[in-house]
């Protein structure tokens, strides 16, 4: 498969532009449904800066449209935020954080990230702060109500991300939607979503079941390999799922790439997104 | 058991799948899904390597058989001890095989010999092949042959250092046949 069959099916639709990638796994946080089982205590599986770069480089060549950088807690690579800023020089990114590592003076680290081409996507799950803190673990709340005005004050542009176990359209979400919008963020900028029964979520019995056609088909790189979906490379009682496994070679980025359009090629008609997951 | 994780149905990458939707596909194909790019590829050269060919069945199974021999291979040895049983090798010629008797008392015939001395210089050392070994056996055979069997033993030894160094478990039915014919 050449290049230009890649950058064609980009173009046309067939196969999403966005590549998603896993910086590490580990997290100073370990929320009660991750699909990666991430704590302070997970393995790191961590990519370097260079890899980063490098994937960000040859996905614009590729003709891939943005990047999403997740994990993990991303912000605990000392490198990231600078890394993220070089990303963007060559195609926007969305960064995934829980935002709670940019409290007191380490807010600094943020600086590079007031960028026009980056967007920081931070989660928070309910407007009452003992619910989200339930899911999410102490002081969350308050962590994130705190730094997200501070971030868009500062040239940021903030995301907020909420995940549900319930509808994803629920009147009880309400009081969550115009609490995120108090804080400064766009309705357009908030996203609902559910949890995917997936890593420690499957484990405590929580989320959608999904299977490859309800996930959208993004190229996602981890240090483990390259998956169908950022719902890929999840951690079930301490081991990598592979069912969505692509290959294990990540660079050059032609290879996977390649690879999961042949295999979205070949899945039968009728693929869709239809759960919401994203 | 496996050094490694042999993959199941329910852990079988997207791209592997294929393999098996008809049930337990065997170890090496199990193993070889934890680098799904690699599975294709490799299964594509060693079913071409290994099965029908220009050459008999008989004479690719004895280059398999033997070379597994000469490697050590206890996977392969047992898995093409009963592939020996299916395409006709008797139990005699097999034990030659394997080095339980003479290999001139189960193979009188000079073609079949000449054979094993080509794979026993391909499998069983290392360094150059000796020119009279290679005058032997094209006595007997046809050089398309010589090369096509010696791409199966070449194939059979890369089976042989994946079931070996992953430590791959002989299944249960071949356990159980290998039981039945007095080989285990
Ligand atoms: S869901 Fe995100 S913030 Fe929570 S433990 Fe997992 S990686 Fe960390």
């Amino acid at each position: 498969m050449t290049e230009s069959t890649i950058a064609e099916a980009i173009a046309s639709g067939e196969m999403p532009g966005r590549v998603w990638i896993y910086s590490n796994y580990h997290c100073n946080l370990a929320c009660s449904y991750c699909l990666t089982e991430s704590s302070p205590r997970s393995e790191r599986r961590e990519l370097t800066a260079e890899q980063m770069l490098t994937i960000a480089i040859e996905a614009k060549s590729l003709g891939f449209t943005g990047i999403g950088v997740t994990g993990g807690e991303p912000m605990l690579l000392p490198w990231l935020p600078e890394t993220v800023a070089a990303m963007a020089a060559h195609l926007p990114v969305i960064l995934l954080t829980n935002g709670t590592l940019l409290g007191g003076d380490r807010f600094e680290r943020a600086a590079p990230l007031a960028h026009p081409d980056i967007a920081v996507q931070i989660s928070l799950d309910s407007h009452q702060p003992d619910l989200n803190d339930m899911a999410r673990g102490p002081d969350n709340f308050d962590k994130v109500v705190a730094v997200v005005p501070r971030l868009i004050v500062s040239g940021v542009r903030v995301r907020i991300a909420t995940t549900t176990a319930g509808p994803l359209d629920s009147p009880t979400l309400d009081p969550l939607r115009a609490l995120v919008r108090s804080l400064g963020v766009r309705d357009e900028d908030h996203i609902v979503r559910p949890i995917v029964r997936r890593g420690r979520a499957d484990e405590r019995d929580l989320g959608v079941v999904a299977v490859a056609r309800n996930i959208p088909s993004e190229l996602t790189i981890a240090a483990d390999g390259a998956f169908w979906g950022s719902f890929g490379p999840t951690v079930r009682a301490g081991r990598l799922d592979t069912d969505l496994l692509l290959t294990r070679t990540i660079l050059p980025l032609s290879i996977p790439a390649s690879t999961l359009l042949a295999t979205l090629r070949g899945l039968p008609e009728g693929a869709d997104a239809s759960l919401g997951i994203r | 058991m496996s050094r490694t994780q042999l993959l199941d149905a329910d852990q079988a990458p997207i791209t592997a799948q294929p393999y098996f939707a008809d049930g337990d596909p065997g170890p090496i194909v199990a193993a070889l899904a934890t680098v799904p790019e690699l599975l294709g590829p490799t299964l594509n050269f060693v079913g071409a390597a290994l099965g029908p060919g220009s050459v008999t069945t008989r004479a690719k199974e004895l280059a398999i058989l033997r070379t597994s021999v000469l490697q050590g291979c206890r996977y392969c040895i047992h898995a093409h001890t009963a592939v020996a049983l299916d395409v006709g090798l008797s139990t005699d010629e097999i034990r030659a095989l394997r080095g339980d008797i003479a290999l001139e008392d189960a193979f009188p015939e000079v073609s079949e010999q000449t054979l094993i001395g080509w794979i026993d210089a391909l499998a069983g050392a290392t360094g150059a092949v000796p020119d009279d070994v290679w005058i032997a056996a094209r006595a007997h055979w046809p050089e398309h042959a010589l090369v096509e069997l010696t791409v199966t033993v070449g194939a059979t030894m890369l089976l042989n250092r994946l079931a070996t160094g992953l430590d791959l478990p002989t299944s249960d039915q071949v356990t159980a046949r290998l039981r039945t014919e007095g080989f285990v």
